[in-house]
């Protein structure tokens, strides 16, 4: 709940400073509107670049595989020698 | 499919990156470049900065509703 309340009032601030640059007309009202635009599309490619950087630095462990897969094999015998049907691999 | 992962992330990083460059450009720079500038012939005119954003991203939500329809439909059937 107190993150969402963060991104409300950031997003209050951005949008009380890009109204106030419409009302003063500082720079012209053409570009003031695109504004919006362009701050969605500036999301989006943060959003992209994370997707990226996440896919290039994805953690991978092939020890812990190996490991994992001892453990199955193991839990499978234990499982089998008490009578429980696990199926065949 | 370790490679292709990484490839993939740094063709989606690079993507984007560009987009928020040339974009940048674009909406915020070009404004202050005179209009007779040499820069100004490697930009489309400024109507298409809204335009093509706003394309983009009406695509991008009907791709998705006929993508979750597609599902939703294939996950009613397999329960039938």
């Amino acid at each position: 709940m107190k993150h969402i309340a963060k991104i409300m009032t950031f997003l209050v601030a951005i949008t009380a400073v890009w109204i106030s640059l419409l009302q003063t007309a500082m720079i012209p009202q053409s570009h003031t509107w695109l504004l919006p635009l362009y701050l969605i599309v500036s999301l989006g490619c943060y959003g992209l670049l994370m997707v990226g950087v996440g896919l290039m630095q994805f953690p991978t462990c092939p020890q812990e595989a190996v490991l994992l897969q001892q453990d199955v094999i193991e839990a499978k015998q234990f499982l089998k020698h008490n009578g429980v049907d696990v199926g065949s691999d | 499919m370790e490679l292709a992962d990484r490839a993939i992330g740094f063709i989606l990083a690079s993507i984007s990156v560009t987009i928020f460059t040339y974009y940048t450009f674009w909406v915020i720079i070009l404004p202050f470049v005179d209009e007779d500038h040499f820069v100004h012939n490697y930009f489309l005119p400024q109507e298409y900065a809204i335009l093509l954003p706003v394309y983009a991203g009406v695509c991008l939500i009907c791709f998705l509703s006929v993508f979750i329809g597609y599902v939703m439909l294939k996950s009613k059937k397999k329960k039938a």
